[in-house]
């Protein structure tokens, strides 16, 4: 009995080990991490060293509760910033772009494989969700630099498009397991939306403040302190479950809300998290793999590919397009954000729901998504980067390397201790002054520490102490990096010339031949580019005027653009290029399809 | 559009003296000023009207001033070597020793931008601008241009 213990302990812990050390493979390969974790659990299981595992309830509720732990730090890390920035489109993404997919996949797989439209949606809805993690990561590890705008869309999306595609999941399983058909849809379903997604936004609120107030107020031992907001945070999403609200929202909801809260000790518990995370995830992504059959996936394995492919060239483009129309994206952002639909550990989990709920082949179901999440993974995740580039989505770096470490200051959630370390060819090593508000209070040069009034000119190695204000960092790296090394697109991306923001609008038009209208003649450029640009301009944003394009270079700390660049290059034709390429692809499919019917 | 449209050897400066952006950009319009048949004034002020909104430095020692002139028949443009570079007010802060000036008709609209982008591509060219550097005669110069932009566009 005891041995066996052991065994079990060291399996375990040996799995973990290994998927732990695919990472370092995957940052050399630029392999989709969550696919050397599943693949870990796949050799491990039935069909490879012969693992038996088939507990699928028991991995329902480990892969629930790993969930519940990524969805918190999801929230906990997204700066309130970003989710402002972005929270329009991307919850309407999370909302109505789950729906819109699963609804347009429900009908390919009903057509595809027969199984009925209900059948096809619940599939539909299995698949519905992007992965926050496998977002996340690759994004990350890609190496690419997006603009602002589409990176919170792409996070914010995959952090809460997760209890959509449960309750779609939940709903459709009891109806199905019911027997009942359409009439029941409707009301009632809708009904449901309301009741979990309300209770779960207004718990999650409530837990945040809760949490927040609990990490203020109490004076926890140091270590104990990240050990209690885990606890904290999986009783909100237990207790949202259980009055019957969608826990998962409640608990993505109170991360929001306590990683905003400026919290005290907001590094360390950050750390803890990204721990957590990982471990989550590994846990996840290894009892899914375990948990799957390889040897029966050969009778779905072409229906599954098709189905992918429906799912990654038509659903979701077309859903997407749909929901980003109204917010004014260009149509190369939407074909990225089409792209980004990577699926991930949670429709793996939610194909469970149907085996526990005891539906007609519903193993077939879990083995459909689980060749979707692959197909996905490997087609979308590999190719993210090269995508980006193509579609010139990603923007040159905006600053060198800067080293800069966050101390922890004691009871002063408003300020943070930085340090930077000087680098060779920083403005601040070439003479440039640190402004009086960054406080620098301390150099260390050689060993020795000296004040920074007497420090005299900074040099490369140095260490410098700042007490600023959470709302400066940004301003203060641009001083402690390197010289950015200039790319070679960085003229297509910043326009061949600079423009002088604080110009008459008027005069750029003379310059160029170009009419504005009555208003417009009498803003400064800057102020034409920020109307143009919805009144949120970010760096990298364009703006065609007249025949030229403005670029946003730089803004300040308050979102005044500063500098800004003018293109000469008229609109791109690589997106013709491409949509002629997609359009052909799209019939090339089409016949794919009738073709496997014909077979059927 | 073919590169020889836009510039003729006759208007390549090939080692300018000058000590002030002000200066080069003065020297050049007296040039212009020469193959258009305009009073060199009018020429000064419209690109001078331009480097208000914005320097037209580029980088790497390089400028392209521009604008367009009234009842101009054709695009035409004046380089310039400068024996010594001058400050240019450049994003970059390097100071300036190759000056591209273009003058467009007020009806050219589009080609405007297209010969201006052109200009940008062709000083782009790290190649091409060392080799610009190095020559002394407006001869070798404007051989090199054209030798670049024909090869870029095959």
């Amino acid at each position: 009995m005891l041995e066996d213990l052991y065994l079990v302990i060291l399996v375990g812990t040996v799995l973990v080990l290994l998927a732990a050390f695919s990472s370092l493979l995957a940052s050399r390969f630029g392999t989709p991490l969550l696919l050397l974790f599943l693949s870990v659990g796949l050799i491990a299981g039935t069909d490879g060293l012969g693992l038996e595992f088939d507990n699928a309830g028991l991995a329902y509720f480990i892969g629930t509760l790993a969930l519940a732990v990524i969805l918190f730090d999801s929230g906990f890390q997204t700066p309130i910033s970003t989710f402002r920035q972005a929270a329009a489109p991307a919850l309407t993404l999370a909302t109505i772009g789950v729906l819109g997919t699963s609804i347009l996949f429900g009908i390919a797989a009903d057509w595809l494989l027969g199984i009925g439209l209900f059948e096809g949606m619940l599939l539909g809805a299995i698949v519905g969700s992007t992965d926050a993690a496998a977002v996340f990561f690759l994004l990350k590890t890609s190496g690419i630099v997006l603009r602002d705008r589409i990176r919170s869309l792409l996070e914010i999306e995959s952090g809460t498009n997760d209890p959509m595609a449960i309750f779609l999941t939940i709903a459709l399983v009891e109806l199905l397991s019911t027997g009942g058909g359409f009439e029941q849809l409707g009301l009632s379903v809708l009904l449901g939306f309301v009741q979990q997604m309300g209770l779960g936004l207004v718990a999650g609120l409530l837990g945040g403040r809760g949490i927040a107030f609990f990490i203020a107020k109490l004076s926890v031992d140091r270590g104990l302190l990240p050990i209690l907001i885990l606890a904290l945070s999986i009783a909100v999403f237990a207790l949202t479950g259980a009055l019957g609200g969608s826990g998962f929202l409640a608990v993505y909801v109170a991360g929001l809300y306590a990683g905003n809260a400026g919290l005290k000790r907001a590094p360390s518990i950050r750390r803890f998290q990204e721990g957590m995370t990982w471990l989550a995830q590994i846990i996840m992504f290894l009892i899914l793999g375990l948990l799957a059959t390889p040897r029966n996936f050969d009778a779905i394995l072409i229906p599954g590919i098709i189905l992918a492919l429906f799912l990654i060239f038509i659903a979701r483009p077309v859903a997407v397009s749909m929901c980003l129309w109204p917010f004014g994206f260009r149509r190369r952002e939407t074909l990225f954000v089409s792209w980004v639909g990577l699926r991930g550990a949670v429709s793996i989990l939610l194909a469970i729901l149907p085996i526990l709920g005891e539906i007609e082949g519903s193993y077939a179901f879990f083995n459909i998504a689980f060749v979707i999440v692959l197909t996905s993974l490997l087609l979308q995740g590999w190719t993210l980067a090269s995508v980006a580039r193509w579609l010139r989505l990603t923007v040159p770096p905006r600053i060198g390397p800067v080293e800069k470490f966050e101390l922890e200051l004691p009871g002063a959630a408003d300020h943070e201790l930085l340090s930077y370390r000087v680098v060779e060819g920083s403005p601040v090593a070439t003479g440039s002054r640190v402004p009086r508000w960054a406080r620098p209070s301390l150099v260390i040069r050689n060993g020795r520490s000296m004040r920074y009034q007497y420090a005299g000119r900074l040099q490369p190695g140095d260490h410098v102490y700042l007490f600023i204000s959470p709302r400066f960092p940004p301003l203060l790296d641009r001083l402690f990096a390197s010289r950015t090394p200039v790319a070679e697109d960085d003229e297509e991306f910043f326009g061949e010339f600079t423009v002088n923001p604080d110009s008459q609008a008027s005069s750029l038009a003379e310059a160029y031949g170009f009419e504005l209208d009555d208003t417009e003649n009498e803003m400064t450029i800057a102020e034409v580019m920020s109307r143009r640009l919805g009144g949120y301009p970010s760096y990298g944003d364009r703006a065609p005027i007249g025949p030229v394009e403005l670029i946003v270079r730089e803004t300040d700390a308050d979102g005044v653009i500063v500098s800004a660049g003018l293109s000469l290059s008229p609109p791109d034709d690589t997106l013709l290029t491409f949509l002629r390429t997609t359009g052909s692809g799209r019939s090339a499919l089409g016949r794919l399809f009738k073709g496997t019917r014909s077979k059927d | 559009m073919d590169f020889r449209t836009l510039i003729e050897p006759a208007a390549i400066l090939p080692a300018l003296k000058a000590t002030s952006k002000r200066q080069v950009l003065q020297d050049m319009a007296t040039k212009a000023a020469e193959l258009i048949g305009r009073p060199e004034r009018e020429i000064l002020e419209t690109i001078l009207n331009r480097e208000k909104l914005g320097s037209t430095g580029v980088g790497n020692g390089i400028a392209i001033p521009h604008g367009k002139l009234l009842e101009l028949d054709r695009i035409t443009g004046v380089f310039a070597r400068l024996q010594k570079p001058v400050d240019f007010d450049a994003l970059d802060e390097e100071p300036v020793d190759l000056v591209f000036l273009l003058l467009a008709p007020e009806s050219s609209g589009a080609d405007h931008l297209k010969a201006l982008s052109k200009v940008a591509r062709l000083l782009r060219d790290p190649d091409t601008v060392a080799k610009i550097r190095s020559f002394q005669d407006a001869g070798s110069i404007y051989s090199t241009m054209v030798r670049s932009t024909t090869q870029n566009a095959a």
